[in-house]
């Protein structure tokens, strides 16, 4: 399924909705939408991506480049499915992020 | 399952993905091991067509094929594009341990690739580049 991206942001919290595959054809996309709310210095990014069915190496690269452009970003990803999870414990992203299941869980 | 071939580029790793899924799951494959089977062609499928296509102003086809072969299930990628060799790239795991923030971009796609399968082959022969990815039916 193409991938389908909204973006929000409230406050200090950014906010990406991605939802179906995300592969190297869809990563610039979301790459760019990352890097117009970054722009707003947000203190937390949360990826929903509950319904995100599949992740490849270019999704792990967008958490390296939000990581290096705004060393100190909290990242919550709401929801993983547990094959994505798979992958960011098996590369190490694991311990960069937080993997949540309700938002109330998220650090103010 | 029979040989399908697409257009070497982005646009052809959903097909790519889709028909490993089908094919694998039509084997028998659990959807675990067929998630990471087909993370594991699509990684190599992205290389082939950043690097061994466009990287290098080559333009070809990305040929798919499935099979069994006794007890494994058998993927073959071949493409006509510059050769890469994933087994002789070093993934330096040790990097694997660093906060996101000092940690290099490259290698994750060729870890994810090797780490999908029992076993990663290429060959180069000619003009084809052909990877090989074995998965053991014991193990699913």
């Amino acid at each position: 399924m193409p991938l389908q991206m909204s973006s929000s942001t409230e406050g200090k919290t950014a906010r990406l909705n991605l939802a179906g595959e995300l592969d190297a054809t869809s990563a610039p996309s979301v790459r760019n939408a990352l890097e117009h709310v970054l722009a707003g210095q947000p203190e937390s990014l949360v990826l929903s991506v509950e319904n995100l069915t599949f992740m490849a190496s270019a999704g792990l690269r967008i958490l390296i480049f939000a990581k290096q452009k705004q060393p100190g970003l909290k990242i919550y990803l709401l929801k993983p499915q547990e094959t994505v999870v798979e992958t960011l414990k098996k590369t190490g992203f694991y311990q960069s992020v937080y993997i949540v299941d309700r938002e109330e869980e998220m650090k103010a | 399952m029979k040989k399908q071939t697409f257009p070497g580029t982005l646009d052809a790793l959903e097909p790519i993905r889709k028909y490993v899924e089908a094919s694998a799951l039509s084997a028998g494959l659990d959807r675990k091991v067929v998630y990471k089977l087909c993370l594991a062609v699509d990684e190599i499928a992205t290389n082939v067509v950043l690097h061994g296509y466009e990287e290098a102003g080559l333009s070809g086809d990305l040929k798919i094929e499935s099979s069994m072969e006794d007890d494994r299930f058998v993927v073959l990628l071949e493409d006509s594009g510059r050769p890469y060799d994933p087994n002789v790239h070093t993934v330096f795991q040790a990097e694997f341990d660093q906060p996101l923030e000092s940690r290099k971009i490259g290698g994750l796609g060729i870890f994810l690739a090797r780490d999908g399968v029992d076993e990663l082959q290429y060959s180069a022969t000619g003009n084809a580049n052909v990877h090989r990815f074995i998965v053991r039916l014991s193990q699913t």
